[in-house]
């Protein structure tokens, strides 16, 4: 057995990352990927909304969402509630990655459904020890 | 005589607020002017004109033995600093696509391991391209400390060189600029 998933075969989760920032974006593809994931890219809180529409319909939905909070057109908070409102999608962990550090940033992304809260600039081995116990 | 610049003067009446490294500030108030002090060190100013928010960071990517060294690593604390600018400013009502940048410092150290303050102006110039956000105006590079000074709402800056030398001295022990203890820290709901 295989510790990590292995790129390009069916046992790699797809993680959903959403961020303004193209540099971020880079940035954690650059570690994902590193790490054997498959990553699917947004821009912000509605086109993570489309693009996880897309992909569930075609059967490649994400076993993860990364998103950032601070977003235009969509935030965080508002695409954690989303989500959380489709069914399919109640079980879909979700992970905060964001600048931010109040508890009521927090407690709104705690009410809002998100599965857990990771500080920027993110570590990639605790990054991959979040992923691992939130897929596992 | 008439001043050649618009910009303030000890008896301006204009409030001064001096941003040391690590720091971030943003501000929306014509009465003032944002300085900063700049060796290796590299600060982006930036401005909406359309809301007339400014803001200025102070970053270093990393100081010769502290350890970082990672390319990667570098990068994700100055995405991180670059970010912190932009939410502030967002927060205080500027939009990303109006925003413009201008960036100062990135001296080289003549006596360092490598030249941290070239790496430094090179983050920040593909930063701004990647992001979309146009560079207006730099100085760059060179070995002379350099003093900003900032206008938030106007987006003009001033740069003078201060000195020969840059203030910032490579130090092997140097005080973690950037990274906390806390960073990337986990907490699961």
């Amino acid at each position: 057995m295989n510790p990590l998933p292995q790129k390009g075969t069916a046992v790699s989760s797809m993680i959903m990352t959403v961020d303004d920032s193209p540099s971020m974006r880079m940035l954690l593809k650059a570690a994902l990927t590193d790490m054997g994931y498959n990553v699917l890219e947004a821009e912000d809180g509605v086109d993570a909304l489309e693009r996880l529409g897309g992909a569930c319909s075609s059967g490649n939905g994400p076993d993860l969402l990364i998103t950032d909070i601070n977003m235009p057109r969509l935030d965080g908070f508002g695409l954690i509630e989303k989500v959380r409102e489709q069914d399919r999608h109640r079980n879909l962990p979700i992970l905060v990655l964001t600048t931010e550090s109040s508890d009521e940033k927090k407690q709104r992304a705690r009410s809002a459904g998100a599965t857990g809260w990771i500080v920027k600039p993110f570590h990639p081995d605790k990054l991959a020890a979040a992923i691992r116990r939130v897929l596992h | 005589m008439t001043p050649l610049s618009n910009l303030p003067r000890a008896s301006d009446g204009l409030r001064r607020i001096n941003i040391l490294q690590g720091e971030t500030k943003v501000s929306d108030d014509a009465g003032v002017v944002l300085t900063t002090v700049l060796g290796s060190c590299i600060s982006a100013c930036l401005y909406d004109p359309i809301a007339k928010v400014g803001g200025l960071n102070h970053f270093l990517l990393a100081e010769p033995g502290s350890g970082e060294t990672d390319v990667r690593s570098l990068q994700r604390y100055g995405v991180y600093a670059m970010e912190v600018l932009i939410n502030a400013m967002m927060s205080m009502g500027a939009t990303r696509s109006n925003l413009k940048a201008r960036i100062y410092g990135g001296a080289s150290l003549r006596d360092g391991f490598r030249d941290i303050g070239a790496t430094n102006a090179l983050f920040a110039r593909r930063f701004l391209r990647d992001e979309r956000i146009a560079l207006v105006g730099e100085d760059v590079g060179g070995h002379g400390a350099r003093r900003i000074e900032f206008r938030p709402t106007l987006g003009l800056a001033r740069c003078r060189i201060a000195t020969d030398r840059p203030v910032e001295k490579p130090r092997v022990a140097a005080p973690a600029p950037v990274i906390a203890e806390a960073v990337g820290d986990v907490e699961f709901f």
